[in-house]
């Protein structure tokens, strides 16, 4: 029996983002919450140790803020979770994010396959899955939509822009999942008052032979802005639904659209 | 030679990068995998075109030598069109280099401190500036971008033998499943959200749709969680990006997940009883009020025009 690690990332949600007046971006009372992607890849490690008889673990890697992530993490399945608590993770680009995970993978060890989401909800830079794996020098596997365990390889189904592709990547192996892979179920009550009783382990950085400044970010960030777009923003008036359809059908005209 | 390297799969969207990096004066690379695709990229007038020759089908694979080859040559930065391959091979190259990566530049100066990249962040909703001072990879969504022919330049064309990864082997390409959607180059489209009561209810959108010639899209609630229509056909940040003349919504929020898919459309329409909805701010028309009661209407009135 070897490991199906579960990479997943605990973000702020951006629902609770807010946008001051000068554009600037407040994440401070933003809530964390597991990465959307990343319920997908819990479950779709939990599906595949069912199949395989392997053991399904968790790994992130967060600030202390992150410890509330694990029993969420554990009520979807899985038997262990591990943790890299480190306040560098507020500000760890991909590179940073990649070593890290790369470093824990390696000291959990006997491991098969590590699942990563695509991307992550907050950055969706899409980087973090492939690059651990060139780090552990270990296959990869992106855009995943189906896979499975077969001998000593996992076959997975890739959405490419142009159609399908199947291809068989040796193991161990890193894939990166869409979310149309499963649909992960919302964890019933027994399965989050059981999650409180399985085991986590927390890793410091040192103990994974880094050091805080092995971490900082490549690229320097200037500007960290809300977007703005530029429409007209009218909301059409009238005395009826009737008024207001014409109103509408008026404005398209006029923009030479209908 | 420090320079500038590209590569991309897709042979357009490599020739557009040959572009973007010329921008930045400095000596342009482009890596090809293939030796009709490079014959093709030299119209372009990269200063150097450079074929590496492997064994597999997966451009995936050649990540290692493409980081090895740029290590060696002492590179500055690696352009990657996002495709799907893409966006794959420039993150594995980047963890093989050790170096920054911005994945989605949304734009790239060439200035004398450095490459100024913005990218989003949060869905579409945030704009990220960066500055890159050391070697890089960034990927480039390149579809947009203009590939611009240079006549009689020289361009030195070398190939080199490279062992591509093995480890992963492609068992078969299923014939390209082309359900009639192209919502990428639809010049209009009626886009239904999770407001929708029932499926049936489709055959208001559609009848809009057919009257105004354009395509159905969806939310990804709609394609993934009620599976009404598939999911080529929902739009978002994971799903289809659209840039139609007109794009119409009803019953669709307009989280910005979705938003960012739509935020190309020339005139954004959106029907909606909640006028505290997102989508709302994110159009340039819209009415409050029952789809139920507005759609027909609207269909009523368009057969009239």
């Amino acid at each position: 029996m070897s490991r199906i690690i579960a990479c997943y990332k605990w973000v702020a949600d951006e629902a609770d983002m807010k946008i001051n007046p000068d554009m600037s971006v407040d994440l401070s009372k933003a809530k964390g919450k597991i990465s959307d992607y990343d319920r997908n890849v819990i479950e779709a490690a939990v599906q595949m140790a069912k199949i395989s008889g392997d053991l399904a673990v968790t790994l992130t890697f967060g600030s202390p803020k992150a410890k509330l992530s694990l029993k969420d993490a554990l009520s979807r399945g899985p038997a262990e979770g591990f943790w890299v608590n480190s306040e560098m993770a507020e500000q760890a680009d991909g590179a940073a994010s990649a070593k890290v995970l790369a470093a824990a993978i390696d000291k959990i060890g006997d491991y098969k396959l590590i699942i990563c989401g695509e991307g992550a909800s907050d950055t969706f830079a899409r980087q973090v899955g492939p690059s651990i794996a060139a780090r552990l020098g270990i296959p990869c596997v992106s855009s995943a939509i189906k896979m499975e365990l077969s001998g000593n390889e996992v076959k997975v189904s890739r959405k490419l822009e142009d159609g399908i592709e199947i291809v068989a990547a040796q193991l161990p192996a890193v894939v990166c999942i869409l979310p149309e892979i499963n649909r992960p179920p919302i964890p019933g009550l027994k399965a989050v008052l059981d999650a409180g009783k399985k085991p986590t382990r927390e890793y410091k950085i040192e103990e994974l032979g880094l050091l805080d400044s092995d971490l900082g970010a490549r690229n320097e960030t200037i500007e960290f802005k809300a977007y703005v777009m530029n429409r007209k923003n009218i909301v059409l008036d009238g005395e009826t639904a009737v008024d207001k359809v014409q109103a509408l059908v008026g404005s398209l005209k006029k923009e030479g659209i209908i | 030679m420090p320079g500038i390297y590209v590569y991309s799969d897709k042979v357009q969207e490599a020739a557009a990068l040959i572009g973007l990096a010329a921008q930045s004066g400095k000596e342009v690379c482009c890596i090809s995998l293939d030796s009709n695709q490079a014959q093709e990229l030299k119209e372009y007038g990269p200063e150097r075109i450079i074929i590496l020759n492997g064994n597999s089908p997966l451009p995936e694979n050649y990540a290692q030598s493409i980081a090895e080859l740029i290590k060696n040559e002492e590179g500055e930065l690696f352009l990657v069109a996002s495709t799907v391959r893409g966006r794959e091979l420039a993150a594995k190259t980047a963890g093989y280099l050790d170096c920054g990566m911005v994945s989605d530049a949304e734009s790239l100066v060439f200035e004398d401190e450095g490459i100024v990249s913005t990218r989003l962040m949060y869905g579409g909703s945030v704009v990220q500036k960066e500055i890159i001072r050391q070697l890089a990879v960034v990927t480039v969504p390149a579809g947009n971008l203009q590939a611009v022919k240079k006549e009689n330049a020289p361009v030195s064309i070398v190939s080199l033998e490279v062992q591509a990864d093995p480890r992963v082997r492609l068992i078969e390409t299923l014939p390209v499943k082309r359900d009639k959607i192209d919502l990428a180059s639809a010049e209009k489209v009626v886009c239904v959200g999770m407001g929708l009561d029932k499926q049936e209810d489709m055959k208001m959108a559609e009848e809009l749709a057919q009257l105004l010639g354009a395509e159905i899209a969806c939310t990804r609630g709609i394609a993934e969680e009620r599976q009404w229509l598939p999911v080529e056909s929902y739009i978002g940040i994971s799903g289809a990006k659209i840039k139609p003349s007109l794009y119409i919504s009803m019953g669709v929020s307009g989280q910005v997940q979705h938003v960012v898919g739509i935020r190309d459309s020339k005139i954004i329409v959106a029907v909606d009883s909640n006028e505290k909805a997102p989508i709302i701010k994110a159009a340039d028309y819209s009415i409050i009020g029952d789809m139920y009661e507005i759609i027909p209407l609207l269909i009523e009135e368009l057969k009239k025009a």
